[in-house]
């Protein structure tokens, strides 16, 4: 009995520190503009950036709790990031730099 | 008290006035032609693309040092120094730097950029370029 439960705990425990709970968000830009200006998301979440729009975009960020450039991609391809610290992200095209939009990421 | 003010008004008046290219030549201060198709034209439209979207990477003074240059290796180009020949700058700009083997964090700017605005961004990166005679 005190093997089985053990071992139960201990494939709880596994399941919760290997972020299988994490969530998936999607970010859409479209009409050189994003889908949403600001989100609040959870750390070990991840935030796939879609190009909706018949041109290319380069979303990238220069903050310090997660620095990324995703390259330029057509529309259609998708390209996630994974946001693993707490913080403020603030994020912008390279092509279109009147796009931007901000993550809030919490613990 | 009104006349003063006039006086005042006139004074101010002549010495906002526009000097003529007679005048100006006369008082050895450069002249600029400024009309619609002239080189200095397109080099002041030129800079207003480059300021707008290409100093994110290659800096306000087009040496390679913009907010977004420290993550990228290579580095972004100094363009003051650049000896490439005005096409393959277009090329460059139109298709991105990986559409000709060069770095691929140089964005395609082709659908971004109009056929004039490019012609004009070349034109300032022509003013900007140390090397050009």
């Amino acid at each position: 009995m005190l093997s089985r439960n053990l071992w139960i705990t201990a494939a709880a425990l596994a399941v919760g520190t290997s972020g299988a709970f994490a969530g998936e968000h999607v970010v859409a830009q479209k009409d050189k503009q994003f889908s949403v200006r600001q989100m609040k998301i959870k750390v070990g979440d991840s935030v796939a950036f879609r190009n909706d729009d018949p041109f290319f975009h380069n979303i990238f960020s220069l903050s310090n709790v997660r620095s990324f450039d995703l390259g330029s991609y057509p529309k259609g391809e998708s390209r996630s990031v994974v946001f693993d610290k707490p913080g403020r992200v603030e994020i912008e095209c390279a092509i279109h730099p009147a796009m931007k939009m901000t993550i809030e990421v919490t613990q | 008290m009104k006349l003063a003010a006039l006086g005042l008004a006139l004074a101010l008046a002549v010495a906002a006035a526009p000097v003529s290219p007679a005048d100006a030549k006369g008082a050895g201060r450069k002249t600029y032609d400024l009309s619609r198709d002239s080189v200095e034209a397109s080099v002041v439209r030129g800079s207003i693309v480059f300021r707008t979207y290409c100093v994110l990477c290659h800096g306000a003074s087009g040496e390679g040092n913009g907010r977004a240059a420290a993550q990228y290796v290579p580095r972004p180009a100094n363009l003051t120094v650049s000896v490439l020949a005005d096409q393959d700058k277009e090329r460059i700009i139109r298709g991105g730097g990986a559409s000709v083997g060069r770095s691929p964090f140089m964005p395609p700017w082709g659908h971004e950029l109009t056929d004039e605005q490019i012609e004009d961004l070349i034109a300032y990166l022509r003013a900007i370029n140390v090397r050009a005679s």
